[in-house]
């Protein structure tokens, strides 16, 4: 059976934002209860009499209703999958499935509140000087802590999700709708800027909606309404709702979210009217259930209907608390007695509460509270004479403090200073680019408030270029600057000499007063340290709720005033925002090639190669080495990094990215580039063709592609290298290599415009033909170490290239072969291959590639490093090896002989390349020795899954040593 | 445990102070500058193996407040060189003891280090971790997905397009511990041993005479002394130009985030350097994550909305249950990176003037081991075995000790 929500509900009001026609059913702890559309989650509980919402970070302490704007962690619970859900600002839906977090085992029973009754054990920081010794128990008491600690769960199977992100660019960005942020939108708005007003509430309005004191013959919701409406009329206005802006970063780049979307905002000024979150009082046993905030009874009332007590005591310190207690009358509460911290509280509402008769105590506070399970009644004590009233209750309604929600300012790099005078932390300074309005300024009463907004509107939209009245703003300004000398405190914070047990700094991460005395007394008496140290203002909250409190302790126990004690860093987000907002929707590029169905078509076992797919083999690697030796095989090279270069300057740049020599290469001619670092360290190879006087074709390597590409850049733009047009071209060409003796034979039947013979076209030159019309560049150049050709072709054509060479190749027994195969002929050709037989130090003389490397050219990247090492001499060498016993290594497996290290060896080596290759009939591979030991024939132990091996040097390459293949 | 009983029992009378405040001296045989763990273990190691305890350690802010108050806390010593390996092995060794050394739990968490494997070249240089470490004594080795599922069941291992989980160099010793415990743990053994611990002390300048170092200029005073430990990581180029002494150092912002606390789930340390990624779950249930150093080099402190952006895309790769779990809060560090992400430490060619620097992304596991060895360097006048391999001229000599490939995001 449902659970009534009817209950505690008030008649229906025009401020309220449930529609009471449409019911929803929804589940909490197993209990399956009735709310209104409109109703948030929390305001639902309440309303069906629902006290306890969650167990408390560290001695599972009861937790209720606190500040009902989201800020607090009280009222944190688990929805479905999703944890720490905020259920004071998440309407409810129909189905939702909602469950209490860090109950153990269930909100009524929590086992664990037990270790609030050894709480004098529990100091802040005890576990570090707990569970030191026997360290062998240290796990066991960890796992137990973790167990305690955490408050949500992580469902395993929870589905991703849908998640997005949008840009917007506006002149001028408001960020919070209550009046002052609605002011400054209307004069910016006015101005003809482009505006932008975001407010994290499901309408404009602020505090004003709900509030119900009149305001220029209206009641204050309704005012504000009409503010509201107008804006809307405004073309040049977007309003979002439901929106929360998270972050002001570098340059006015603001971070907003709703729902599932995030918001990336540029704007030129930002104008910051986020209001000011109301904050808890310290007393004895300050965070039982049924204490709530003024302004959270007063959502509950005129938001939702929602009556949370039947008797209350309330406790004032500004305007707004006697506010709300008329509020409470009106709702029908009894108020048992009200304290007003203030000596001389506003006598027109003190008027109206005596015409009531409500009990007023004037400059009167809380001392206690006390109650099983919720709040049964509290101790007023007098701060004249210290005299105590006790009171029995139901509710307990604190409105004594402000604190504004100023993060963004701060994020902004604005400087914030403690003001004695009104008892908070006030703009000392602002870049010229953000503006701040009403509470968030720490201004409260309306008008001001307003004539801030609209003061802000007018400036920011001036800074973004958009005339306004110089003389309004003159007249503005000077009028907020003339009330910001009159204001008057809405805040007091109180610190009672005498120690109490259980008042709550923190109510996120339990930290009592007492807590952070004795931190202090420890030594940890800056605030920074002190937030370390006891936890303090480190929970979900982020210090909203506790920081102000935080502080004033802080000072209050090193005697010193809060200016001095000054504040701890604002750090972004200002609320929790989900990982699914901020990665957004989740894509993963796939790079492909055009002949990419074709390879999976035909049974290609494709592989990753950074973003690109390829293919690893279409069955058997060993048969497409062999068909490649023996007969003629193609594979799909698309993912090589390709490059024209034009322009008088080329030759210069080339001269520069590449250790070699690079002006005189004839037209027609292809040549072999190597590229290290500054330091000195292979980079990349690959191959530059010349094909007419001022263009040239330059290859990476595919992982090397993009990095190349940069670098080239990084030359040209810094003044390096001039004159050449660089274009990536990477992605608009194919490209195919057709390997193996029978190669040109295959390339003969339907190429166009080229003689191929060997004379002709010999190895390392490239031409231009066409196949079947279709246009291609060739390069005769081998990394198989058989004859082979490299044909480029525009994408688009990739695939009909492809399959005309397969059908030309019939006859000779072509062959399609992957990365594999392809990798055991460079082997066995003895190729390396950049950063696997290479590593992030190795030079090209080590890597047996000093010919490559032309030390008497100009200057080149890494030249002085080169130089360096040249004179150094090499004390390691790449080397061939082969298996005498025919065990293969893997690679990565060191060489290493004798030696006095934890396992009796020393690391001499290793192996970079291995493999059994099919044409040799043995295993061959690529490895480091020390030079002394790098001599054909000599041998050397290699530890292979733990076992030692032998392994003999053998000259390179293993194939085909004279490279008669090559050139034939 | 039993000092927590009797305080409770004693009607919690006052704890005493962690360390005191004193005046500046007009001089200390040693003065160090940076109050992280370098600073602090050095002047501990001092203190307790030397006997050198008329020490200042200067600190410009708190201390803590640089690098080691906020790193990730990874600790591990599944490094890629012989000499590299050696050093951390021996640091995680320190850290093992501590909480007993320094009577004061610093929460260190052994709970196993995963850097994943998404392509074949990642399993690759994983085995040569491996291999290297087995052979330095150290636990490490390649694991394959059913085993890394077995760790760590909330990882997606299936056939994901893009960053598929090919293996793992799985490291059991590594861990996390509790940062800021570390530094305080330091700081008051440091204290108890006579050592003067000075927040709010800026180093504005260090006066030398015939090369040698005479002594410091502060925004408290001047200190006579004939021995400077630059221990101030981020910072250390500015303190090194104060003496002429020039590093191959550039620094870069790094920067983390933690999520609202969560029950255990991740038991484990994971890092992926393909994502830029890693993360481990604190004590407290909060999830500590980070990525690469910010590629421009600044000093600035300041967060970036690409970095969550990145970020938490690259964390529902790995994990994509954690959708809707929360970013709580996030921060910047200074990082001082070398050429070859190796640290820096010894003499220079100022007498008197010594460095523990260059500690990039990776040098709070290395605060015990180096406060050891950098104590016994200032005590006895000569380099420790150790870390002779780390001096300042392999730059100019061409002898680096890479460690790219195992430092660069797994820190
Ligand atoms: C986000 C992030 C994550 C990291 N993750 C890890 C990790 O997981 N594992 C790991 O091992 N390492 C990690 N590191 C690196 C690690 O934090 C640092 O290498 C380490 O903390 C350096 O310690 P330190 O004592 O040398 O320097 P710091 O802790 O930075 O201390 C230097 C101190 O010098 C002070 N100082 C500077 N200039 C002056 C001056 N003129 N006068 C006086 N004092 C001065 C500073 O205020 C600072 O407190 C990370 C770093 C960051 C930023």
């Amino acid at each position: 059976m449902a659970i009534q929500a009817a209950v505690g509900r008030l008649p229906e009001t025009p401020s309220q934002v449930i529609n009471r026609e449409k019911i929803v059913d929804f589940v909490f702890d197993g209990k399956t209860y009735t709310a209104y559309e409109g109703d948030t989650i929390a305001s639902a509980l309440v309303a069906a009499g629902v006290m306890t919402f969650s167990r408390s970070f560290k001695y599972h302490r009861r937790r209720g209703l606190l500040c009902a704007a989201g800020a607090c962690p009280n009222c944190l619970v688990q929805v479905g999958d999703e944890a720490n859900v905020r259920s004071c600002t998440t309407p409810v839906q129909a189905g939702m499935k909602v469950e209490a977090q860090n109950a153990m085992p269930s909100l009524d029973v929590d086992v664990m509140s037990a270790t609030q009754l050894v709480d004098s054990f529990l100091p802040a920081g005890f576990y570090y000087k707990a569970f030191i010794r026997p360290q062998a128990l240290w796990p066991t008491y960890e796992r137990f802590l973790r167990q305690a600690a955490g408050l949500g769960k992580i469902d395993p199977d929870s589905e991703p999700g849908y998640f997005d992100k949008i840009y917007k660019h506006v002149d001028v960005a408001v960020i919070g709708g209550g009046p002052a942020g609605l002011r400054a939108a209307l004069a910016a708005a006015k101005s003809g800027a482009r505006v932008i007003l975001m407010d994290d509430q499901s309408s404009p309005g602020g505090h004003l909606r709900y509030r119900m004191d009149e305001i220029d013959g209206l009641p204050a919701y309704e005012y504000v309404a009409k503010m509201a409406a107008e804006l809307v009329g405004f073309s040049n206005v977007e309003i979002l709702t439901n929106t929360t802006a998270v972050g002001r970063y570098d340059r006015n780049w603001v971070g907003a979210v709703t729902g599932n979307r995030l918001i990336k905002l540029r704007t030129k000024a930002l104008i910051v009217a986020t209001g000011a979150y109301e904050i808890p009082l310290l007393f004895e046993n300050n965070d039982l259930p049924g204490i709530m905030l003024g302004s959270a009874v007063q959502r509950m009332i005129h938001l939702w209907g929602v009556v949370p007590g039947a008797r209350a005591v309330v406790v004032s310190a500004n305007r707004r608390g006697l506010q709300a207690a008329l509020d409470l009358i009106a709702a029908g509460v009894h108020i048992e007695a009200l304290a007003e911290m203030r000596e001389e509280p506003d006598a027109d509402l003190i008027r109206k509460l005596s015409a009531e008769h409500v009990m007023i105590f004037k400059r009167t506070t809380i001392k206690r509270a006390w109650g099983i399970g919720k709040v049964q009644g509290v101790s007023l004590e007098s701060l004249h004479s210290g005299q105590i009233h006790e009171f029995p209750c139901d509710l307990l309604l604190v409105s004594t403090g402000y604190t504004p929600a100023n993060q963004l300012l701060f994020q902004a790099g604005g400087k914030l200073r403690w003001n004695e005078q009104i008892h908070e932390f006030t703009l000392d300074m602002l870049p010229s680019d953000v503006f701040a309005a009403g509470e968030a300024a720490a201004t409260h009463l309306l008008e001001d408030i307003e004539r801030e907004g609209e003061l802000a509107g007018l400036q920011a939209a001036q800074f973004a270029g958009f005339g306004g009245k110089i003389e309004k703003v003159t007249f503005l300004a000077a009028k907020v600057e003339e009330r910001r000398a009159e204001r008057i405190p809405w805040t007091q914070i109180h610190i009672a000499e005498d120690e109490a047990k259980k008042d709550f700094v923190c109510i996120c991460e339990d930290v009592t007063r007492k807590e952070i005395k004795q931190s202090i007394q420890e030594g940890f008496d800056s605030v920074e340290l002190l937030k370390r140290y006891s936890t303090v203002s480190m929970g979900p909250c982020q210090g909203k709720m506790c920081n102000i409190n935080a502080i004033h302790v802080c000072a209050h126990y090193n005697q010193k005033t809060v200016a001095e004690t000054g504040n701890t860093t604002s750090r972004p987000p200002v609320t929790p925002v989900t990982m699914g907002a901020l990665g957004g929707r989740l894509m993963e590029p796939v790079r492909v090639s055009p002949m990419h169905d074709w390879h999976v078509k035909h049974g290609a076992v494709m592989m990753n190669a950074g973003l690109w797919k390829r293919p690893d083999h279409y069955g058997d690697p060993s048969a497409e080495v062999r068909a490649v030796r023996e007969r003629v095989g193609l594979i799909d090279v698309t993912p090589l990094g390709k490059f024209h270069l034009r322009g008088p300057g080329v030759p210069g740049l080339l001269e520069r990215v590449y250790t070699n020599r690079w002006q005189k290469l004839d037209v027609g001619r292809v040549r072999y580039g190597l590229m290290v670092t500054e330091e000195g360290v292979v980079l990349d190879d690959g191959v530059t063709a010349r094909l007419d006087d001022d263009f040239y074709y330059m290859t990476a390597t595919s992982s090397g592609a993009s990095g190349i590409f940069e670098n080239m850049e990084w030359n040209l733009q810094s003044g390096w290298s001039y004159d050449v047009h660089l274009l990536n071209v990477t992605d608009l060409r194919a490209a195919m290599n057709l390997a193996g003796p029978r190669s040109r034979d295959v390339l003969a039947k339907i190429i166009q415009g080229v003689d191929l013979s060997n004379a002709a076209f010999p190895y390392m030159s490239v031409r231009q033909a066409t196949i079947a019309g279709i246009p291609v560049l060739l390069l005769r150049i081998g990394f198989t170490g058989e004859l082979s050709y490299e044909i480029h072709t525009p994408s688009g054509y990739g695939l009909h290239i492809w399959e005309a060479l397969l059908k030309a190749g019939e006859e000779f027994g072509i062959t399609p072969f992957g990365v594999e195969a392809q990798r055991i002929l460079r082997l066995e050709k003895g190729h390396i291959i950049v950063s696997q037989d290479t590593d992030g130090l190795t030079n090209p003389f080590e890597a047996g590639m000093e010919w490559a490397v032309k030390l008497d050219k100009q200057d080149f990247t890494g030249k002085a490093s080169l130089l360096m090492a040249n004179q150094k001499g090499v004390t390691k060498k790449l080397v061939g090896f082969e298996m005498p016993d025919g065990t293969i290594p893997e690679e990565a497996n060191q060489i290493v002989r004798p030696g006095n290290g934890p396992i009796g060896l020393e690391i001499i080596g290793r192996i970079t390349s291995v493999r059994r290759s099919p044409t040799l009939k043995k295993v061959i591979g690529l490895c480091w020795l020390p030079t002394e030991m790098s001599e054909p024939g000599q041998e050397f132990t290699i530890r292979v899954r733990g076992q030692m091996k032998t392994g003999r040097v053998v000259p390179l390459p293993f194939y085909d040593p004279d490279g008669l293949k090559l050139n034939s | 445990m039993w000092k927590l009983i009797r305080h409770g029992l004693n009607g919690n009378k006052p704890l005493p102070r962690m360390w005191r405040t004193h005046d500046l001296k007009d001089s200390y045989d040693v003065v160090i500058i940076g109050g992280g763990v370098h600073g602090l273990a050095a002047a501990y190691y001092l203190a307790k193996y030397h006997g050198i305890t008329n020490v200042a350690v200067l600190e410009k802010r708190y201390i803590g407040s640089g690098g080691s108050g906020r790193n990730t806390t990874i600790l591990r010593s599944n490094y890629l060189t012989p000499e590299g390996v050696a050093f951390y092995d021996e640091s995680i060794k320190l850290y093992e003891n501590l909480s007993v050394d320094l009577d004061f739990n610093v929460l260190f968490s052994q709970r196993g280090h995963l850097t994943l494997a998404h392509s074949d070249a990642a399993v690759r240089t994983m085995r040569w971790r491996a291999e290297v470490n087995q052979i330095q004594g150290v636990n490490s080795s390649l694991i394959y997905p059913d085993e890394i599922a077995k760790l760590c069941p909330h990882l997606d291992l299936s056939e994901h397009p893009r960053y598929p989980i090919l293996g793992a160099l799985y490291h059991p010793p590594g861990g996390i511990i509790r940062h800021d415990a570390v530094v305080w743990g330091y700081a008051r053994g440091a204290d108890e041993r006579g050592v003067h611990i000075h927040q709010l002390t800026e180093v504005t300048g260090i006066n030398v005479e015939n090369n040698k170092v005479i002594s410091v200029q502060t925004n408290c005073g001047t200190i006579k002394t004939g021995m400077v430990l630059n221990a101030t990581a981020g910072w250390c180029s500015l303190i090194c130009d104060m003496v002429d002494v020039k590093l191959p150092i550039t620094s870069h912002p790094l920067q983390a985030c933690v999520s609202e606390a969560l029950k255990p789930f991740l038991d484990v340390v994971i890092v992926s350097g393909s994502l830029h990624v890693y993360v481990s779950q604190s004590d407290r249930g909060e999830l500590v994550m980070g990525a690469s150093i910010d590629p421009y080099q600044s000093y600035s402190l300041d967060s970036t909305l690409g970095f969550l952006e990145s970020l938490s895309g690259h964390m529902l790769e790995l994990f994509p249950s954690l959708s809707r779990v929360k970013i709580l809060r996030q921060w910047a560090g200074v990082c001082d990176m070398t050429p070859d992400y190796s640290p820096i430490m010894g003499f220079t060619p100022v007498e008197g003037f010594v460095v523990d620097v260059g500690w990039g992304t990776y040098g709070f596991k290395a605060g015990p081991v180096s406060g050891k060895r950098m104590a016994e360097l200032i005590a006895t006048n000569r380099t420790p075995d150790l870390i002779a391999p780390f001096y300042l001229g392999r730059f100019e000599d061409g002898a680096l000790i890479g460690e790219k490939g195992a430092a660069s995001v797994g820190h």
